[in-house]
């Protein structure tokens, strides 16, 4: 049997332990060679740190069996689970010192006029019209909070550190910037400033 | 930082304006993501038509840049053909 044709849910739960080690050892070794490929080139990641990535990845794929639905290779799933451990620890330790009271002042200055320049998007009465609009809707109708995380995004901060500062979960923290972004949205529509009209503008 | 001392850039102003121009009602946040991202690299790689359910993850991935970050590293271990 060729690697392309293991079942690999049945083989990492088989109750033959040779079998099962057989394949997660083998999976181990996807992940590894995964990751060396995909972080390739990156100066902040040694031989000892795709080594950690690959044994905390197949901990998460092993502990994730139930999921994985057959929608797609099974390896190409636990291949993206392995990506999104080892981005995500990337991302952490390059934001590690910025504290909550830091991302709440720099979001509560989100409002400020001197933030947001009228004419940032082009000095035409459409788009300063619309910057207006939208420095307006982010005083009034977003939370501290919201701020902060829309702040933090575009800081380029990761989504797990912005959640984890604002001490909630990443559901709970996607939910609070989708409300967001509806508010806004909203917020453009009433004074007339439609999705088509935003699309149009930027080309989208 | 204080207000104005880093003022938002063009880029960043029309970041936010363009993620309201993607914002729907429903997406997928970040998990749902992650749980559908490889049926949707498979389909892209394949050039394969995808579904209603799969086209959310493409709607995900120009809303979030730390997710497309991780498809476009799932991309390039699939193009090297070692899965």
């Amino acid at each position: 049997m060729t690697e392309s044709e293991i079942n690999w849910p049945a083989a990492l739960r088989a109750t033959d332990s040779g079998e099962q080690a057989a394949a997660v050892a083998a999976l181990r070794e996807r992940l590894h060679n995964g990751l060396r490929i995909a972080l390739n080139g990156r100066g902040d990641v040694g031989e000892a740190h795709l080594e950690d990535f690959a044994q905390e990845s197949l901990l998460r794929v092993l502990d994730r069996l139930d999921q994985f639905q057959g929608r797609s290779k099974f390896t190409t799933w636990a291949q993206a689970i392995a990506l999104n451990v080892a981005f995500t620890e990337l991302r952490r330790k390059r934001w590690q010192d910025v504290s909550l009271e830091a991302l709440l002042a720099e979001g509560g200055g989100l409002a400020e006029p001197a933030m947001i320049a009228d004419d940032v998007l082009g000095a035409d009465e459409d788009r300063v019209r619309l910057v207006t609009v939208l420095r307006l809707a982010i005083e009034n109708d977003l939370t501290p909070k919201q701020r902060a995380a829309i702040l933090g995004e575009l800081r380029e901060m990761p989504f797990d550190q912005i959640v984890e500062l604002l001490g909630t979960s990443r559901s709970a923290g996607y939910k609070m910037l989708h409300d967001a972004r509806r508010a806004l949205k909203q917020r453009l529509q009433e004074a007339g400033i439609t999705g088509a009209d935003i699309q149009n503008a930027f080309n989208l | 930082m204080k207000p104005g001392e880093q003022r938002l850039t063009r880029e960043q102003v029309g970041g936010i304006v363009k993620m309201l121009g993607l914002t729907t009602e429903r997406e997928f946040d970040c998990g749902e993501c992650l749980q559908h991202v490889s049926e949707f690299a498979e389909a892209q790689l394949a050039a394969r038509p995808v579904g209603e359910v799969i086209a959310k993850v493409e709607q995900h991935l120009a809303l979030c840049p730390e997710c497309r970050e991780e498809y476009e590293a799932l991309r390039k271990i699939l193009a090297a053909k070692i899965l």
